[in-house]
């Protein structure tokens, strides 16, 4: 049985005692994926788990409090349920979590870097074991899954759910947890005003539309955000690069050490800025002061959740 | 108004009244006389009030258009803007952009009775017309005021109560939720105080504002009095920018509160999706 | 009047309009294509249609409607009130045919027979757009079911079209046909039957129209039946990319900044999708629920917009909202539901 039947029959012996599943079916374009919202067996049969299935249903799961739904999680996404169990977002007996042992999902990005002419105009996906074998006016393009990994798959350490009910798929081979944490060495060598420079013209594309907060499985107070309050006003409305970088920096600092590096907020961005050197960068700090790092059990309190008189690596006196 | 619908006139604070503890009435007077001396508008047309540095917010230009030594607003601490224009003292700046939506139909009430009904800080659109009318009384019938709030201390025009209580050309009728020391006037909820008064529909205009949940159990009352739709008037709240019809967040379905209201009869409401 | 003009020409003109006025084409930059002020050494970037809409050339993201200076209270002055009207003009190149059409939804809202939004006409009335036909549709694009089509001019100066060796360049303003003077431009002879047939193609590729006629009446049937727009906005996660990318979506918020005596009174596109958008100050919310939003953002476009302005609906059929979401609700579904809803009742 295909990993997708299997997944089927699974959800299929849970549908009555669910409000809904979350997952995902083919969206506008046979490119594109969207989620699916399960409530029947006739919506089941357009279930679709291929690497272009990206978003993190994780995003849903507070929406749906007081009842009892079930979720598709990749690794990277059950490591976001995790977080939000620990921190009582939701309740473990709301949500049945079926797992997917991930081999990565596609970047819409590099599909488009990787493509003779614009996405825009597919006609049809062919999805193979590991290849997209793309159409677009008549002109056939295969692509390796590999090539157009997102940059999350690369350097994942978790690819098979942390926290499942029903896990689908052989599990991987261990992998080294700091695999990646390298990986933009190369920006962080920047000097202050190259960074500067970088993220004045970045920064200058955001229009402020909140798609990074509000796709972040892990940003929960949207609606009485802090982007928009008045009463305490910390940001103009102003669409100023300041201001829009300023935006992001109240962005990551709440995400400290809750971050789960799902890479949503990079991925929803409709003008891509590469919000992930921000999150990495902060993740990275929180494990050099904290040890800590989010979503990996349900047995440890967030870092900024809980306090120490003397934290281990804080050096507050004797400096 | 300016030929930029956005840009406020100036106005100087004459005068501010403690209505209760948190609301306030500001009286304010165009600093451009002419403007002052030539300004119009109709009993039920709102007005925003700038207190720069913090924002707009809307109001209801609450004094009578037969009154217009200054122009009065009540506003109820609850925001920002709020916050800041009840730091306000006489002879502060604010800017005024009004007037602003449609008035109540005031030429078809003529020669009908009139029966207000107000609650707390919803007493404020009704005082403009109420008074408006105690300036023309023999334009129109019988007049009652039915006023509620919480407490004594929660009723606004204070200072005007004896007044309106006093007259015998008006039957006011005031109300409070529960017993409270000293009080001498009714004890209990509007739309019960309502039903208890039982004022005929004959030729009859009712128009009430207050609390949602007031407006629902009032409309109820009404209807069980015999009252048909169309005799029934009220205004409404909505969250407002552009006070003009642009911004677009105060629409219902096609209906622009700031400009097609916010004036409205309970028929129009009915016609309307619902979204209140 | 039609004419030929180089890919190279083409950039020099632009740059050109760009030492004189300011000028908005899209540029690639960090893997993406947005419109951007030209500055000298920008390239065009003709190769996919921006992924921000070219709405801010007539309705920018930020402007300053009015700045206030206080004085001190021992200064014996009052408030100083200034009006900010913008100044100079914008020509915007290579914004598509549905960009250039789908800012005319402005009109009838900021300028009435009573009200007349002076930011807005002054930018229109300053504002020249030199658009580029489609030659293929995207698999997002519908322009043709909303009364367009990849050729359409409503809205241009000047329509161009892309043909062997550069572009063929129609005026269809006065505005264009005096720049259609400039000797970058050449004779088009035979090209303009190319350019034609370009056109022809492109349309063709667009398959049949759907028709939205029903639209407006059947979303008002479907106003109460919040079961329907809890399904239509389950996957919504209710931020602002639709709106912010589309050129129609003409929504603003005023809000001041202050900086000690000085402030200043700011325009900015909103978002109806925001809770806050209609939260009131009494806490209370109209449209408290992602289902109330969307419902209104759909209504809008499709059925309040045209019952009020002659059947008019106020989208444009570029697709943004759909392709930039970044969970996929594709707006024709979502009408297209309400068309084809069956009361099972």
């Amino acid at each position: 049985m295909s990993q997708l039947e299997e997944l089927k029959a699974a959800i299929r012996g849970h549908l009555d005692s669910l409000d809904c599943v979350i997952g995902w079916e083919e969206g506008y374009d046979p490119l594109h994926a969207t989620p699916l919202f399960i409530h029947t067996e006739a919506d089941l049969d357009r279930l679709n788990i291929s690497p272009l299935a990206v978003h993190n249903l994780a995003t849903y799961a507070t929406g749906f409090k007081g009842t009892k739904i079930g979720i598709v999680v990749r690794g990277c996404h059950s490591r976001s349920i995790i977080e939000l169990l620990t921190e009582k977002l939701i309740e473990r007996d709301e949500v049945v979590l079926f797992g997917l042992c991930c081999d990565g999902v596609v970047s819409q990005r590099k599909i488009r870097a990787a493509l003779p002419a614009d996405p825009g105009f597919v006609e049809a996906v062919e999805i193979g074991a590991d290849e997209l074998e793309i159409t677009i006016a008549g002109e056939k393009t295969t692509l390796k899954v590999q090539d157009v990994l997102a940059d999350k798959c690369r350097i994942c350490a978790y690819p098979d759910p942390l926290l499942a009910d029903v896990l689908i798929g052989e599990k991987h081979a261990e992998r080294p947890n700091d695999v990646g944490l390298a990986c933009q060495d190369d920006f962080e060598a920047k000097s202050g005003a190259e960074k500067l420079a970088f993220w004045q013209d970045t920064m200058s594309r955001c229009i402020r539309c909140y798609a990074c907060r509000n796709v972040c499985p892990m940003c929960v107070c949207q609606d009485y955000c802090i982007a928009g309050s008045r009463d305490p006003l910390w940001m103009s409305q102003e669409n100023t690069p300041a201001e829009n970088f300023m935006f992001q920096m109240i962005h990551v600092s709440h995400l400290t050490g809750r971050c789960t590096e799902c890479g949503e907020c990079e991925r929803a961005c409709p003008v891509d800025i590469p919000l992930m050197l921000l999150r990495r960068y902060m993740n990275k700090q929180v494990r050099e002061v904290f040890g800590h790092q989010a979503g990996i059990t349900l047995d440890k309190t967030p870092p900024l959740l809980t306090f120490q008189v003397e934290e281990a690596r804080i050096k507050e006196r004797d400096w | 108004m300016s030929a930029n619908p956005y840009l406020p006139d100036m106005a100087t604070v004459v005068e501010v009244i403690e209505e209760t503890p948190n609301i306030k009435s500001f009286r304010l007077v165009l600093n451009d006389e002419a403007k002052m001396q030539t300004f119009s508008f109709q009993p039920g047309q709102v007005g925003q009030l700038s207190l720069f540095g913090a924002g707009e917010s809307t109001f209801v230009i609450n004094s009578s258009p037969t009154r217009m030594d200054y122009l009065q607003f009540s506003v109820m601490r609850v925001g920002e803007v709020t916050t800041r224009l009840h730091q306000l003292r006489p002879g502060d700046q604010v800017g005024v952009r009004a007037p602003l939506g449609k008035a109540f139909p005031v030429e078809d009430m003529k020669g009908k009775n009139i029966l207000f009904i107000g609650g707390g800080i919803g007493m404020a659109p009704l005082r403009t017309l109420f008074t408006y009318m105690l300036d023309k009384r023999e334009d129109f019938k019988d007049i009652t005021l039915l006023y509620g709030a919480r407490t004594p201390n929660d009723l606004t025009y204070q200072a005007e109560l004896p007044d309106w209580l006093g007259r015998d050309d008006v039957n006011t009728v005031l109300c409070i939720d529960n017993e409270y020391p000293g009080w001498e006037h009714k004890v209990g909820l509007i739309p019960n105080i309502l039903l208890e008064m039982n004022p005929s529909p004959e030729n009859t205009v009712a128009i009430t504002c207050g609390p949602p949940i007031m407006i629902k159990f009032t409309l109820q009352a009404l209807k069980k009095l015999g009252f048909e739709d169309e005799q029934i008037i009220t205004t409404l709240e909505k969250r407002m920018k552009c006070g003009v019809g642009i911004c677009g967040r105060c629409n219902i379905g096609t209906k622009y509160v700031c400009q097609d209201g916010p004036v409205f009869t309970y028929a129009q409401l009915k016609e309307l999706p619902s979204e209140l | 009047m039609e004419r030929f003009i180089t890919q190279a020409n083409l950039e020099r003109l632009a740059q050109a309009l760009a030492e004189k006025s300011s000028v908005l084409a899209p540029v690639a930059s960090g893997g993406t294509t947005t419109f951007r002020r030209l500055r000298p050494g920008m390239q065009l970037d003709f190769s996919r249609m921006a992924v921000i809409s070219p709405k801010d050339a007539t309705f920018p993201r930020n402007e300053t409607l009015l700045t206030v200076q206080r004085y001190p209270e021992e200064s014996g002055k009052r408030l100083e009130l200034k009006e900010h009207l913008p100044e100079g003009e914008i020509v915007v190149i290579g914004c598509r045919p549905c960009g250039a059409r789908g800012k005319l939804i402005f009109d009838p809202v900021y300028e009435t027979e009573t009200i007349k939004d002076p930011y807005y006409i002054r930018r229109r009335d300053g504002a020249t757009f030199i658009t580029l036909a489609c030659a293929r549709p995207e698999t997002t694009c519908f322009c043709h079911s909303v009364g367009s089509g990849p050729a359409d001019e409503t809205g241009s100066d000047i329509l161009l079209t892309a043909v062997e060796g550069g572009f063929v360049a129609k005026a269809v303003t006065d505005k264009g046909e005096q720049l259609l003077g400039d000797s970058l431009f050449e004779d088009a002879g035979a090209k303009a039957e190319e350019a034609a047939a370009n056109h022809a193609k492109a349309r063709e590729l667009m398959g049949e129209a759907h028709d939205y006629a029903s639209a407006a009446k059947k979303l008002l049937e479907r106003f109460d039946d919040m079961d329907f727009w809890q399904m239509q906005s389950a996957k919504c996660i209710s931020c602002g990319a639709c709106t912010y990318m589309c050129p129609t979506c003409y929504c603003f918020n005023i809000t001041d900044d202050e900086a000690g005596l000085t402030s200043r009174r700011l325009r900015s596109w909103d978002n109806c999708m925001s809770h806050t958008f209609t939260l009131e100050g009494s806490g209370h919310n109209p449209r408290a629920t992602k289902a109330h939003r969307l419902k209104n953002r759909v209504g809008h476009k499709f059925s309040y917009y045209p019952d009020l302005h002659q059947g008019h609906i106020a989208c444009c059929g570029c697709g943004r909202c759909i392709k930039q979401c970044p969970a996929g609700v594709d707006i024709r579904q979502v009408v297209m539901a309400a068309q084809e809803h069956v009361d099972e009742r």
